[in-house]
């Protein structure tokens, strides 16, 4: 008890809460701006933690990494652009609200799913940490494997219309995460010889394309023939979810985080698989899965609550073990060093305040980020009264300015063109863009996984079969990929059925 | 998620900003005499090497009468970082922060030049791995894991950050000096030590600090460190050299380079700052947390031990057949 309340006391110092504050106005603002990530704002705080008080600094570093969680809804609602690929899923359904009027309702469910999806994430670390971090380790690079390929398997339910349309999506996607150093041994892919082109397409700068040109094309090309897009600017209100609405969303809550808290805990990873599973899941367990995609609220809860499970997911290997299992996990890792705090098993028995105050400074990064968001929402909302033609001028500025400052690379402008200009007329013939958009997410794990385990095994692709939870991914998978094959023989049977009729 | 390249970027504008709030507090220089303006740092890699790049910058920042800001140019094993370099205007406001990649991507062959494209500036610390392995496998120290991977005639596997990256090279050199098979498993950085308590892999080769919570709570045993003579490691342990790998010396070596034809003037202002900064406390414990170990060398000095590591690292690629460059 004396360890708590010394905890909650450093916890609640002016220090600590002006830097959970400043670190979620800096992670917000970077997750919002699409190409500005919470890794990046990360590495940007770091140096600034450095004098601070070991309270102060992990204070700022949660806050800076889940206010940067939680900005990514914002753009990927207002103007369809994720801010982060974590919230790549939830434009599906958080553009489609946003356009009908309800872009505050939007942002208030997705702030309060993250929320109440972190928080839970954090119970769960609390209770089975030890647990935990062993289901965690038991995943080797074969297991992640059939993840991965599970991850995969929901473009059947993402693609929209067409499986084959989808899948077309999901291997460009793969494809072009080809280019550049091969991750493994090295060698130049489809370079020509450039040392420019080795950098290979970043994953943050073919989603910007992928999302944010096509959009700015349309819009001006709507302009320049003399119609205005129409987002009614009179019914952008600002309401806030309700009660009921919250209520009714309560076991997509729990299921999301579930999926984030597990997926987060498995180094190497990551929000957006999680993000794109527990969306397919509140679909299959949905009473009404056409409305999804259609600016349905579950639709945008799932990954919300999803994504952010992740991060308290990710904390367990790295308190449990001093394991990071993402980029902006080592830099947390980085600054906790610094302050001479080595995670790790020992960290509970020999520093058990500092286990607590990480405990509560994450709480209180969250309820932070969230009064920010829920605040902002009426300032957020304001930018869909900005005629559409001069935003899209405004979103191109941000998005050549976020392409750039991921590696501070003009190479990654001109492939964010290239990338945007092909998607333009991919989505024209009626490829989705979200099986893309997986293919790049999931493309680079599955290549290093696969070959990892592949080397490991000296050659034989049993190890992939070889442990029950790769089997079970396996399984999970085929499922998913076998229902959505009778679906569609049916309605193809139906179909032609009517025709003949 | 690519841990070594999409890792953080310090934003450049916004550095630029910070850099900007701290020139009005700073006192500005009474005539024009290098550094006017911001210095930028250019990074390669994420993880550990950054932060220490971070701190450094930070440090050079108090005492060379401008801000030094770190910008991460990450990808192709280090190539994009030291092609820019290679590049940039030789005015000593760009410097890169290097290590023994510009030797390991070179002979891979992707970079067209090696390190003599660069002027060195200063060595500001080594890093020295070590070989650990699960504490339940009984091997207590290195002859216990070379006469058990002899015994049982299979390959012993082993996790390293990356074919042909530095882990890699010191590990091949440690197990052709037992006489023992091994398959190299490449992990990103930081993957290994999972790796290895989950039981996917005999031994890793990495960095002491990442086995340190490990080896104290009693899982993991350290068996011996690649470098010739002993350092204060966040793990102690013997040197490979002592305990059966004769003639094992392989550190990373981490410094600052310049553009080829920077004027010496201003190599010698950045190598005293340098030299202040790494003799600091603040690096000292610093570094003592991270478990990178500060070594100042003057830019002549680090420049001959560059020249003398690129050439070992050259054979070393050559015997294991990863020399691209050989003629």
């Amino acid at each position: 008890m004396d360890i708590f309340l010394t905890a909650l006391a450093a916890s609640l110092s002016w220090q600590a809460l002006l830097g959970t504050f400043f670190g979620a106005l800096v992670g917000l603002i970077f997750g919002a701006i699409p190409g500005l990530t919470y890794s990046m704002a990360l590495a940007m705080v770091l140096p600034i933690t450095f004098s601070m008080s070991h309270t102060a600094a992990i204070a700022m570093l949660l806050g800076t990494y889940i206010g940067g969680m939680t900005g990514g809804a914002v753009s990927a609602i207002l103007i369809g652009v994720p801010g982060t690929p974590s919230a790549a899923a939830t434009v599906l359904d958080g553009e489609v609200m946003a356009k009908q009027g309800k872009a505050s309702i939007a942002i208030g469910i997705a702030t309060i799913a993250g929320c109440v999806g972190g928080i839970l994430s954090l119970i769960v670390m609390l209770v089975s940490v030890d647990a935990l971090a062993r289901v965690a380790i038991s995943f080797g690079p074969a297991e992640i494997t059939a993840l991965v390929v599970f991850g995969l398997s929901t473009i059947c339910g993402l693609a929209g219309g067409s499986l084959v349309k989808g899948l077309i999506g999901g291997v460009i996607g793969l494809m072009l995460m080809n280019i550049g150093q091969d991750p493994i041994d090295g060698v130049p892919r489809f370079t020509f010889g450039t040392t420019a082109m080795l950098q290979g397409v970043d994953l943050l700068v073919a989603m910007i394309g992928l999302f944010a040109v096509p959009h700015v094309v349309t819009v001006f090309a709507t302009y320049w023939r003399g119609k205005e897009m129409r987002i009614e600017a009179g019914n952008v209100r600002t309401e806030l979810p309700s009660w009921r609405l919250l209520l009714s969303q309560r076991w997509n809550f729990l299921r999301s985080a579930a999926i984030g808290t597990v997926v987060g805990a498995i180094p190497g990873t990551g929000g957006p698989i999680a993000a794109f599973l527990a969306y397919d899941q509140a679909k299959r367990w949905s009473k009404h899965p056409e409305t999804f995609g259609k600016g349905e609220v579950s639709g945008v809860v799932a990954p919300e609550a999803s994504n952010h499970a992740v991060t308290g997911g990710a904390m367990i290997p790295l308190i449990g073990l001093g394991i990071p299992g993402d980029p902006a996990t080592a830099i947390i890792l980085g600054g906790l060093l610094i302050h001479g705090i080595q995670p790790g098993p020992l960290l509970f028995m020999e520093k058990p305040d500092v286990i607590m105050s990480i405990y509560l400074l994450f709480v209180l990064a969250y309820v932070v980020t969230a009064l920010i968001q829920l605040f902002g929402v009426r300032a957020f909302v304001k930018a869909l009264r900005v005629p559409p033609h001069l935003m899209a001028v405004g979103i191109l500025v941000m998005c050549v300015i976020g392409s750039f400052a991921i590696r501070n690379s003009l190479f990654d402008v001109g492939v964010m063109g290239l990338v945007g200009f092909v998607a333009y007329w991919l989505i024209k013939g009626g490829i989705p863009a979200t099986p893309i958009l997986l293919g790049l997410v999931l493309g680079p794990t599955l290549e290093r996984e696969a070959r990892t385990a592949m080397i490991m095994s000296e050659g034989s692709p049993a190890v992939f079969v070889e442990s029950y939870t790769a089997l079970l991914f396996w399984a999970l998978a085929l499922v998913i990929l076998g229902s959505q094959l009778i679906t569609m023989m049916r309605s193809r049977n139906q179909g032609s059925k009517k025709a003949a009729a | 998620m690519r841990l070594t390249r999409t890792t953080a970027t310090t934003f450049r504008l916004f550095g630029a900003a910070a850099a900007a709030g701290l020139l009005l507090s700073l006192p500005s220089p009474a005539h024009a005499e290098f550094p006017e303006k911001t210095i930028e740092m250019t990074t390669l890699f994420g993880g550990p090497a950054q932060t220490i790049s971070q701190v450094l910058a930070d440090l050079m920042s108090k005492n060379i009468g401008q801000p030094v800001i770190t910008v991460s140019r990450p990808g192709g094993g280090g190539a994009i970082g030291y092609t820019f370099l290679q590049s940039a205007a030789p005015d000593g406001y760009s410097i890169v922060f290097s290590s023994n990649s510009i030797s390991t991507v070179y002979y891979q062959g992707n970079l067209p030049f090696n390190y003599s494209a660069l002027a060195p500036v200063a060595q500001i610390g080594m890093e020295v791995p070590v070989l650990a392995v699960r504490a339940d496998s009984g091997w207590k120290d290195l002859k216990a894991l070379q006469d058990a991977g002899k015994a049982s005639g299979k390959k012993l596997r082993v996790g390293v950050s990356g074919l042909g990256t530095f882990t890699h090279l010191a590990s091949a050199a440690l197990f052709n000096r037992l006489g023992l098979q091994v398959v190299y498993i490449p992990y990103g950085e930081g993957r290994a030590p999972a790796e290895l308590l989950g039981g996917r892999i005999d031994a890793a080769l990495q960095w002491a600090s990442q086995f340190a919570p490990h080896v104290k709570a009693g899982t993991i045993n350290v068996l011996c460190m690649t470098s010739k003579e002993k350092v204060d490691l966040p793990v102690d342990t013997v040197t490979c050299d002592s305990a059966g790998a004769k003639g094992l010396d392989l550190t990373i070596w981490r410094g600052i380079h310049a553009p080829k034809d920077t004027p010496p003037a201003v190599i010698a202002k950045l190598e005293a700052s340098i030299k202040q900064a790494v003799e600091s406390p603040d690096f000292k414990k610093a570094g003592d947390n991270l478990g990178f170990s500060p070594l100042f060398k003057s830019a002549k000095d680090f420049g001959a031990m560059v020249a003398e590591n690129d050439k070992e690292i050259g054979e070393l690629m050559t015997e294991l057949g990863i020399n691209k460059k050989k003629k």
